[in-house]
């Protein structure tokens, strides 16, 4: 049996390493490396730190006074986010956000992963991708005013209801379906974007472990769940990150589904986002800059700790084909 | 300057980038030529704005200054703060009175424009106080200095029923204007025996359905700005309130407010009223000029107040003035110029609005909302109630009662809670 005896420092003296470097146990391409990394990477951080730390930096300075973004700053320590957490309001949005985002994602997924199931399957799927895909390169705001016209009562969806002998169709535009409204076009557009992102990493997995798969006897869902899940995870999971983001952000739909010429949306309705802008732009007063941007913190701490927590949830090993 | 105020100065300075852009704030240029920077509220193509476009001309020929402007459309309310601190705000800007007030003057960011009130008209030989009744200035609020002169009409606003004084099914149902709310009630009963419903409703739009709500109140007697400022709430126990809310239900309880309104989005309803499907419409008097191609040949604008109503609302559209502006005199002797009647007449001639000079007609169909005007005192709608009040307190709240959800007594009820609640977090 054959002995390995690794001695780094041998090698090392006859290809003319410095001491010092040879303590280390770096090699020249690695010294190289290091050498350059500043160089290289101190552009984009100080862009990153100017474009985007700095801007967070000022928000949180900004949450901690008492702003209208033109006098001076009076400071107010914590007690803004105390406030904020004693407002119903401001729980409702949260609330509101994860609702979006938890009850959303799931549907989207849920969705794109059967049409994943059907479309890699099926003929036609370049096209059937491209229509899957159209929902989401349209504005979210066309659909917000195309709906006052699609869902009045006398619109073609309750026309198209009527064929099927449905005579008393929900009232769509009402207060109350605010938020199943802005759910459904979210979950409309987001879908073909999903499926369309996944299905090109599916369409990266061999052919050869489809048909082992099915020598084996594996049923289409099985082929899904032992294959295509597996195969694809890491785009998934990137997929759901995307999501997770994306929700929180979601701002101009509950406006437009909501909001009217002269008034925000139903305050039942905000979001953080919606919540944010309010504070920030109110009605005929004075910008309340010290709770927007608290409000803002808050919501970009919670959307961190979900995606740190779910990018945990979602690490595996990786499979390599 | 503390390192928190000089990165405040560059992330304004950002903000404003979109308007500066197009126009340079209160410059070198401008002083230069004895001239001013000028950030409009209007579209280049608006007729508002050609009209200004038309006095500024004149005004540069006159006096050879230079103005120079930038038409930014509505989006000012919201850069002219980051403005101000960025040391980078036009000389003179203009918006609606709510506007200046949230934006710039509560913050006593507004100058004081009393001089201007003292400048003679050009060629009228009367100063700018003595064609701009003072009513229009006691209705606004106070800047921290004490001032309610930050802002200077040039087109002013009502909130009325719309109707259409020509259709026989309203002249019949309504042979003289209501003198009470049950004389209205009568009105709504009429139309309905005839097929008519009395009002289109946005059922979606808390504002213009609310403000039902507030001319009843102000009937009563009751003050929506003292009402929402009282944080025990116990405003609400005012029996004037409920019955106020009790009046706004019998219109819901009534059915006087047209089919399906509380399933459709502006300006489903606003259409439907204009097809003659509903008597009155609820709205601020430009919705005039919005409906003016809808309307059939023959149709008569008229407008009335809800009955009980003791003053009526207004609303300003006017000039005001940076309190860091650099050429502040220049622009003060543009507002007084523009005021002139052969300018200010384009507001109502080209633009089909209201003016605050009593001596320029309006335009035909806002004749009524005109004389509503003339009243010896006026007042902001909701009693120019601002912040998060609305939507946080009595919008969604009124919304229930508007749609039929709630009761009267449920929305006092909710109200007096919110407003609680609201006064708590509100630091």
């Amino acid at each position: 049996m054959a002995t390995t005896i690794e001695d780094p420092l041998r090698t090392g003296a006859a290809r003319g390493r410095s001491e010092r470097a040879a303590r280390a146990g770096v090699g020249p391409l690695e010294r190289q490396r290091r050498r350059v990394f500043w160089p290289f990477a101190a552009p984009a951080l100080l862009v990153y730190a100017v474009l985007f730390v700095a801007p967070v930096g000022y928000a949180l300075w900004t949450s901690l006074h008492r702003w209208d973004g033109m006098g001076g700053m009076d400071w107010r320590g914590l007690q803004n986010y105390t406030l904020l957490f004693r407002d119903p309001r401001f729980r409702t949005s949260l609330f509101n956000t994860l609702e979006l985002m938890v009850v959303g994602g799931t549907i989207t997924f849920v969705l794109s992963f059967a049409l994943t199931l059907v479309l890699r399957e099926m003929r036609a799927r370049l096209f059937a991708r491209s229509v899957l895909f159209f929902p989401s390169l349209v504005n979210g705001m066309v659909f917000g005013i195309a709906a006052g016209f699609l869902f009045s009562p006398t619109g073609p969806v309750n026309r198209a209801l009527e064929l099927f002998g449905v005579t008393t169709p929900p009232k769509w535009l009402a207060t109350d379906n605010l938020l199943p409204m802005v759910l459904g076009t979210l979950v409309w557009t987001a879908t073909g974007y999903y499926t369309s992102i996944i299905m090109a990493a599916v369409d990266q997995i061999p052919d050869h472990l489809y048909e082992a798969a099915e020598l084996d006897g594996a049923g289409p869902f099985q082929r899904f769940r032992h294959v295509t899940l597996p195969c694809a995870w890491d785009v998934i999971a990137v997929c759901a990150v995307l999501w997770t983001v994306s929700s929180v952000k979601i701002f101009e739909l509950i406006l437009l589904y909501g909001g009217s010429t002269n008034a925000y949306p139903p305050v039942s309705s905000w979001n953080t986002a919606v919540y944010v802008y309010t504070e920030a732009f109110p009605q005929g007063t004075v910008p309340r800059l010290g709770t927007a941007t608290a409000a803002a913190i808050v919501s970009l701490a919670m959307v961190t700790l979900i995606t740190v927590v779910l990018r945990r949830l979602l690490r595996r090993e990786p499979i390599e084909y | 300057m503390s390192a928190a105020r000089i990165v405040g100065a560059a992330t304004a300075a950002a903000l404003v980038l979109g308007v500066s852009a197009c126009g340079s704030g209160s410059g070198s240029d401008a002083k230069a030529s004895g001239g001013f920077t000028y950030w409009s509220m209007w579209r280049a193509d608006e007729p508002q704005a050609k009209v200004i476009k038309a006095a500024i001309d004149d005004f540069t020929a006159t006096t050879g200054a230079k103005v120079s402007v930038t038409w930014a459309g509505r989006d000012i309310a919201k850069k002219i703060g980051p403005a101000i601190a960025a040391n980078q705000a036009p000389d003179l800007w203009d918006e609606s009175d709510d506007k200046v007030y949230g934006t710039t003057a509560a913050a006593g960011q507004a100058l004081d424009l009393s001089p201007v009130l003292q400048l003679p008209v050009p060629g009228e030989d009367v100063p700018v106080s003595h064609v701009i009744p003072a009513k229009y200035f006691d209705m606004l609020p106070k800047d921290p200095s004490g001032s309610n002169h930050y802002v200077i009409p040039y087109e002013v606003v009502t909130n009325a029923m719309f109707y259409n004084a020509a259709d026989p099914a309203v002249a019949a149902a309504m042979p003289t204007p209501p003198t009470d709310w049950a004389g209205l009630l009568g009105v709504c009963d009429a139309l309905k025996a005839a097929g008519k419903a009395c009002i289109a409703s946005e059922g979606e739009d808390p504002w213009t359905n609310g403000l039902f709500l507030d001319y009843l109140l102000n009937g009563a007697g009751v003050n929506v700005a003292e009402l929402s400022a009282d944080r025990s709430g116990a405003a609400w126990d005012n029996p004037a309130v409920l019955a106020a809310a009790q009046q706004v239900e019998q219109l819901v309880r009534g059915g006087h407010l047209i089919e399906g309104y509380d399933a459709t989005k502006f300006p489903a309803q606003e259409t439907n009223w204009t097809a003659g499907k509903a008597a009155f419409y609820m709205d601020g008097n430009y919705v005039t000029s919005e409906v003016a191609r809808q309307v059939p040949a023959g149709w008569k604008m008229a407008s009335i107040l809800p009955p009980t109503a003791k003053t009526p609302d207004a609303g300003l559209f006017g000039f005001a003035i940076p309190k860091r502006a650099r050429n502040a005199a220049a622009a003060q002797r543009f507002i007084a110029f523009f005021l002139q009647k052969k300018h200010l007449s384009g507001i109502s001639t080209t633009a089909l609005n209201i003016t605050p000079r009593s001596d320029i007609p309006a335009p035909a169909e806002l004749a009524d909302v005109q004389k509503t005007l003339e009243a010896p005192s006026l007042r902001l709608s909701f009693d120019g109630v601002g912040g998060s009040w609305l939507p946080k307190v009595l919008n969604e709240n009124y919304l229930d009662l508007w749609h039929g959800k709630s009761t009267a007594a449920r929305f006092v009820a909710t109200c007096r809670a919110d407003q609680v609640t609201y006064w708590q977090t509100q630091g």
